[in-house]
């Protein structure tokens, strides 16, 4: 039996989920953005959620609160995101050399961890989830309150992120020094601002917010950590950021697309069992449809300075 | 013997193939022998030793014994040497891959995707067509490379001609390989019939590569990569078309102003990145699984960023740094059979490994203050020796406040991020003091200071061992910061009466 394609619950089911799939890539694609338009490029997106993950679950575990879970797991992201920050930014080393090394690093102490705190390979323990939002009154409505009846808070903090990103970004002298550091950092320099802090504090964010992002796979979307549970979704994140142009709103929109690409196909494997047999199939088309997307659309633009650690000038 | 084989208008003179293979040869020996390559060897070596001893921290933290585990790791790279050739064989194909866009200024992530596809497109000539010995081998490598190539050069050419960034596009194929070699081999044409499990069948006799040294895992696959190191390192310094992918590397504008054409650069740089990795999946398929498993590679497109990032993206180096990985896999798996240590650990050690390489200033920076530190001990041995004596303390405060708190690790959150503070403090400490940082008293007291906290903390959950060793540890902090405390204030006096 085929299930209505037009159900509405179906379609609130449909943008839910696109909603919950999106919020980790729209936040390690905002974090990433600080990064990158500050001049740093940070391909360790994928360790920093990870180690999110990983933390928010501890932390958990041990205070039994998930709230803890959370505010670790932000300054774990952070944590880790401040060494690829003195190795790019005070050592001057090479930056995808060292998000390279971060990858590493947290894929292999998270699961070394893993076996260490549950003694199992694999999946940690269950721990507490956190709370969900549940908005009282809008349950009945159809497809609102199929959405927005009851979400992870980590959401409602993700379209935060996004309003204030942006705001940051275009509105305040912090956000223009961040753009000018990632696009002319010897003018910043002669106007008196330290690159090396403004660039530190942007890779700084990145990791806090993909840190976030890791938690809510972990303990928002989930309830435990699962080895390498991250499972790409931090590259997908930087490919989300890339097509969305740098930029808070873009990386937005291009981090719901992929989400909504990957509840897609949830909603395909649900509605149309007779495609079963099509199922990876299926799964491969829309990094397809991505690749020929951006072959459409061109060129794009990173920050000029990006990649290149900047060395003051010595005065003669 | 000619002086300088990179200079251009002798390399004009000298044509002929011979010549160019001998000035090639030459010049592998000279780079050998540069004073450049000889200080990025000791970087490396540097960092990897750094990177054990922080390996070493995190097992005394986690409770395995360092010792027991090194000895194994090398031990098992020892035993099993064929293993960790066999192992790097794919590394060094997949690094020579990365390292070879990254020369022309491209990074491709995606060559996991250009493995999968390779290494499917092999597998399928192996059991389907019936070839004899020599000519089906052939083949399978020519149609595994091809397919690589022809994978590699799609996002290549959307990047030279379209603009599209080949970090996302080469993501993303990647990602679609995997899914479509996931179908191919589940449900798909190339499913191994009657099977549970998502796999191709057996490719035949005739396609599989030969086993080198009556090793069951090692094959001819090793040779091959090998031999492709010196053709890649010949393809980048001695040809023009190399030399052009260089030119649009280093800088893309000037290469375009030189009359190269930059697009086709790096269309080329890619498909041929797209076959190093398709043939590093031909050589695993055909040398040792012989048949196609869905996700067999686990990885195998990643970790050839990480050789090749550790190599310089130097042929050689890659070569390098493929056997280190290598070896660290195979003797991987010997430590977690023998001494218990997960093979996870492996995995941290290749990134603290990466890390340290990706920072070479740091070495530098440590061996500029460890030679002034030293000269200032001898000049002034009233304060230097306090000093060096907290410095000792220093190292023995981070190792002793992940010890302390190590039997608390699974119970109690907060004695674990009060000894990890401490760790990290006890660090900074030292730091200071090799760095003859004014701050090197005030944080000696300070860290003593929390050092008491740990204490009454212990007290508090009545963990004896805490509460004794802090208290110890405390008491000789003190004693250490005013021991400091009055040289310092010694030597500015000796300053002030000698001024």
């Amino acid at each position: 039996m085929q299930a209505d394609l037009f159900d509405l619950a179906l379609i609130g089911w449909l943008i839910k989920t696109t909603i919950q799939f999106s919020t980790p890539l729209v936040l390690a694609a905002l974090g990433g953005m600080y990064s990158e338009k500050s001049g740093i490029v940070n391909i360790g997106l994928e360790g920093m959620m990870l180690i999110g993950a990983f933390s928010a679950v501890a932390a958990t575990y041990f205070s039994d609160n998930p709230w803890i879970g959370v505010i670790v797991a932000v300054i774990a992201g952070g944590a880790l995101a401040a060494v690829h920050a003195v190795i790019t930014v005070k050592l001057k080393g090479n930056h995808i050399v060292s998000g390279t090394g971060v990858i590493l690093f947290a894929t292999g102490f998270t699961t070394l961890m893993l076996e260490v705190i549950w003694s199992q390979r694999g999946v940690s323990d269950e721990v507490t989830r956190l709370p969900q939002v549940v908005i009282p009154g809008i349950q009945g409505i159809p497809i609102i309150g199929d959405v927005f009846g009851s979400l992870e808070p980590i959401v409602y903090m993700m379209f935060f992120a996004v309003i204030i990103s942006w705001f940051v970004m275009y509105k305040t002298p912090f956000g223009l020094r961040i753009r000018a550091s990632g696009e002319d950092p010897s003018t910043l320099d002669t106007a008196g601002v330290n690159v090396s802090t403004i660039r530190f504090i942007a890779v700084v964010i990145s990791g806090c917010l993909s840190g976030l992002g890791g938690a809510y796979l972990s303990i928002g979307y989930g309830a435990r950590f699962g080895k390498v549970m991250t499972n790409g979704r931090g590259f997908i994140a930087l490919a989300a950021l890339i097509f969305g142009g740098w930029t808070p709103i873009g990386s937005f929109l291009a981090g719901t697309f992929f989400g909504f690409l990957d509840a897609l196909q949830a909603f395909i494997s649900l509605t149309m069992p007779a495609l079963a047999p099509y199922n990876n199939f299926i799964k491969m088309i829309p990094f397809v449809l991505v690749v020929i997307a951006l072959a459409g659309i061109g060129r794009s633009r990173p920050p000029k300075a990006v990649g290149t650690p900047y060395e003051k000038e010595k005065p003669a | 013997m000619i002086e300088n084989p990179t200079t251009s208008s002798q390399e004009i003179e000298e044509k002929t193939f011979g010549n160019r293979i001998s000035l090639w040869f030459d010049s592998i020996v000279k780079r050998f022998q540069s004073k450049d390559f000889q200080k990025d060897i000791w970087h490396t070596v540097i960092s990897i030793i750094i990177a054990l001893g922080v390996a070493a921290i995190i097992m005394v933290a986690t409770g395995y014994d360092p010792a027991d585990a090194f000895s194994a790791l090398g031990l098992g790279a020892i035993l099993n040497f064929d293993q960790v050739l066999w192992r790097s064989t794919p590394l060094m194909l997949a690094g020579l891959s990365v390292a070879l866009a990254f020369k022309c200024g491209l990074f491709n992530i995606g060559a996991e995707g250009q493995l999968y596809i390779g290494s499917l497109a092999a597998t399928a000539v192996g059991y389907m067509i019936a070839l004899p010995i020599v000519v089906h081998q052939l083949a399978c490598i020519i149609v595994g490379v091809a397919a690589g190539l022809l994978y590699g050069i799609v996002p290549g050419i959307l990047r030279a001609y379209r603009g599209a960034h080949e970090v996302v596009t080469t993501m993303m194929l990647s990602y679609a390989a995997v899914y479509f070699t996931q179908w191919m081999v589940s449900q798909g044409p190339m499913h191994n019939p009657g099977d549970w499990r998502s796999i191709s069948p057996v490719i035949f006799d005739t396609a599989t590569l030969p086993k080198l040294l009556g090793s069951s895992f090692l094959s001819t696959g090793f040779i091959i990569a090998v031999l492709c190191v010196f053709a890649v390192d010949f393809f980048i310094n001695k040809t023009v078309m190399g030399y052009e992918m260089r030119a649009v590397g280093s800088n893309e504008d000037a290469a375009r102003t030189a009359g190269i054409n930059a697009k086709k650069s790096m269309a080329l740089a890619l498909g041929l990145s797209g076959a190093l990795a398709g043939l590093a999946g031909t050589v695993e398929i055909q040398g040792y699984y012989h048949r196609f498993y869905d996700q067999w590679s686990a990885g195998l497109g990643f970790d050839g960023i990480t050789v090749a990032v550790l190599g310089r993206n130097n042929p050689w180096g890659v070569f390098g740094g493929a056997i280190f990985f290598g070896a660290l896999k195979a003797g991987g798996s010997f430590m977690q059979t023998n001494a218990g240590v997960p093979s996870e650990m492996v995995q941290v050690i290749q990134g603290l490994v990466v890390l340290f390489v990706a920072a070479p200033r740091l070495i530098d920076w440590l061996s500029k203050h460890g030679v002034e530190y030293a000269n200032w001990i001898k000049s002034e041995p009233k304060a230097g020796i306090p000093s060096i004596v907290a410095f000792g303390y220093g190292i023995f405060g981070a190792l002793m406040g992940i010890i302390v708190v190590s039997p608390y690790v699974a119970s109690n959150f907060s004695l674990l991020i009060l000894g990890f503070f401490i760790s990290m403090a006890s660090l900074a400490v030292m730091v200071f003091h090799f760095q003859r940082d004014e701050r090197r008293t005030s944080s000696t007291l300070g860290i003593s200071l929390v050092w008491l906290i740990m204490a009454l903390s212990g007290l508090a959950f009545l963990a004896t061992e805490v509460f004794v060793t802090s208290l110890i540890m405390a008491g000789i902090g003190f004693f250490l910061s005013i021991l400091l405390k009055r040289t310092q204030s010694d030597i500015l006096v000796i300053k002030e009466e000698g001024t």
